[in-house]
């Protein structure tokens, strides 16, 4: 019961990815608000792809946390992030102010920020008040409350093609109409028509967020629990990391279906399973790199007689 | 993690600055809430809430990886899994007793009685998969005697394990920590439905209270989980993943991790509130 866990050190460092990470995120996540000049909701897949690259930054964090040996399972770092994302990537959708001349909006900005206030905070509990004592703890909590708030966002940014809190909380509109008054002259009747807005139908009010919680959550946390061991690579973990991104997009995508219309979902879902069988490739191939053998495996050979 | 044994870090005893500092934050999130215009009520409630859930998920016999071996004592599961299982069966309970009665003190109690009961059934099988599917007779590797029903232990135990089982001091701990960690997940819940529930139909142009109430559901529910998640883990994290019950000695470490989840949940808190703050936008 004393295996070492160990970090490999891995070609691409600590920094690059997390600049990848979250430029990425927020480049795709920021490309869905095309959706709202266009008025077409072809560009929502791209939240999906900013999801994946911070979730793709978010597991290499992960295994820098764990190496440390927190006792508790990598599991637990991956329901932490997303535990702390879910708040963050909710209350930020509130602040849909628009940047005048630029044009884009502050809600990945401002979850961004209150993800790495509610990380840092959780992190200084953990190292100070809980006395883990691990030097990076702080940092790495604040890095996976970000992954974890821009995954949600992204998904459902892709989801539902906005990322604002009236557009997640709105599922649609439905009229009620009360006759009014009677127009003396020719007999016709006049009706008050009042806009009601659906709630339960959205993606939070039929808490359909929880499953991209869940879905966020185990994408983030397999990689390293997957790979972990003595003969862990960089590239292979990161790899997975793809894998399990696109096969929660590809759930994300169908559940789009419910929310946007059948050209834009059927994009999201073409792109995300073409993504999802090219990493699935190249992940068997770097497994057979690192594998001692490779040995298909076969059906168990009947023994014929008495035996 | 336990299985793979690397250096649990977590040390004995209270870090007073990390204290001081914790605390500090707790109130400085208070007083925020206030400046803000809201009421500081129900952000008490969710520190309470939270605090209970650290504390209760310290009754609860977790066992880890070296559990499904047979060779520690416990549930064979992490604290995040088992903590998330029993908070939300309570948390369904104590929201299905609020939607039916509306009263705040059955709709807790119906949230502690599912959370309790969530445990009671799982460690009853955890047992039954024990004692008639491994093969293995119950016994702490921690104490040597029962604290309840004074069971001797030392005679059971195989050599070169910490124990294995569910004794019934843990059973015990599992059904209380369960209510404990229920309760205190469906006080979360509640203030945080009441506060949507009174405030968003302001917010949300031409929305009712009726049809604001799925929203508020969904709203209240998500951040829930969420509290609860960050709140387990802590505890998790004081506990080094692995504890047997409340006569494990890691069960001295509790205040540390009531003092970090009420500092956790009432910043998160300040948070959650957020939504109901009128950006105009």
């Amino acid at each position: 019961m004393t295996v070492k866990m160990e970090a490999s050190a891995g070609k691409l460092s600590e920094k690059t990815l997390m600049i990848y990470g979250i430029v990425v995120a927020l480049v795709g996540i920021y490309l869905t608000q095309i959706n709202g000049f266009t008025g077409v909701a072809v560009f929502s897949f791209f939240g999906g792809i900013g999801a994946i690259a911070a979730l793709w930054w978010g597991s290499d964090t992960i295994k820098h946390l764990c190496s440390y040996g927190l006792g508790t399972g990598v599991p637990s770092a991956g329901m932490v992030a997303f535990g702390a994302g879910a708040i963050a990537m909710i209350a930020g959708t509130k602040f849909n102010l628009i940047i005048p001349f630029v044009g884009i909006s502050l809600v990945p900005i401002v979850t961004l920020i209150l993800a790495a206030l509610i990380g840092a905070v959780i992190g200084y509990i953990a190292n100070n008040i809980i006395n883990m004592n691990i030097p990076v703890m702080i940092f790495s909590l604040t890095k996976l409350s970000i992954v974890g708030a821009l995954t949600m966002l992204g998904f459902g940014a892709m989801c539902t093609g906005t990322f604002s809190f009236n557009g997640l909380v709105t599922g649609g509109l439905s009229l009620q109409m009360e006759p009014a008054a009677q127009a003396a002259a020719n007999g016709a009747q006049m009706f008050t028509v009042t806009v009601i807005p659906e709630f339960a139908g959205s993606l939070i009010g039929g808490a359909t967020l929880a499953v991209i919680f869940f879905l966020g959550a185990m994408a983030l946390q397999h990689p390293f629990n997957a790979c972990l061991g003595p003969n862990e690579q960089q590239d292979r973990t990161l790899m997975l990391a793809l894998e399990v991104g696109f096969l929660s997009m590809i759930v994300v995508a169908v559940m789009s279906y419910a929310f946007l219309d059948i050209v834009s979902a059927t994009i999201g879902l073409i792109v995300a399973l073409i993504g999802w069988i090219y990493t699935y490739k190249q992940y068997i191939a770097l497994s057979k790199r690192d594998a001692y053998e490779w040995l298909d495996a076969k059906p168990i050979k009947e023994v014929g007689g008495d035996q | 993690m336990s299985a793979l044994g690397g250096k649990a870090s977590g040390g004995e005893g209270i870090n007073p600055t990390g204290t001081v500092v914790g605390i500090i934050i707790l109130l400085v999130s208070i007083a925020a809430t206030y400046a803000l215009g809201f009421s500081i009520v129900p952000l008490i409630g969710i520190i309470i809430g939270g605090a209970l859930i650290g504390f209760g998920v310290h009754f609860v016999p977790v066992g880890g990886a070296p559990a499904a071996m047979g060779q520690a004592p416990g549930i064979a599961t992490g604290v995040a899994m088992l903590a998330a299982g029993a908070g939300l069966a309570g948390l369904f309970g104590g929201a299905w007793a609020y939607e039916a009665t509306g009263d705040f003190i059955v709709a807790i109690a119906g949230g502690a009685v599912g959370g309790g009961l969530m445990m009671a059934i799982t460690c009853l099988m955890v047992n039954a998969t024990y004692v008639f599917a491994m093969g293995i007779p119950a016994a702490s590797g921690k104490v040597a005697k029962d604290p309840i029903t004074g069971d001797t232990f030392p005679e059971y135990k195989s050599q070169g394990t910490e124990g294995h089982g569910l004794p019934f001091v843990s059973f015990f701990g599992g059904v209380v920590g369960g209510f404990i960690a229920g309760l205190g997940g469906t006080i979360i819940y509640l203030e945080l439905f009441d506060v949507y529930l009174a405030n968003l139909p302001a917010l949300m142009n031409g929305a009712t209270t009726e049809s604001i109430q799925p929203l508020a559901v969904s709203l209240a529910g998500i951040f829930a989980i969420g509290f609860f998640l960050v709140n387990a883990v802590l505890a998790a994290y004081n506990i080094t993943g692995t504890i047997e019950g409340p006569h494990d000695p890691k069960f001295k470490r509790v205040p540390r991790a009531v003092i970090g989840c009420a500092v956790a949940s009432a910043f998160c808190g300040l948070i959650s509130m957020l939504i109901i703050y009128n950006t105009g936008m």
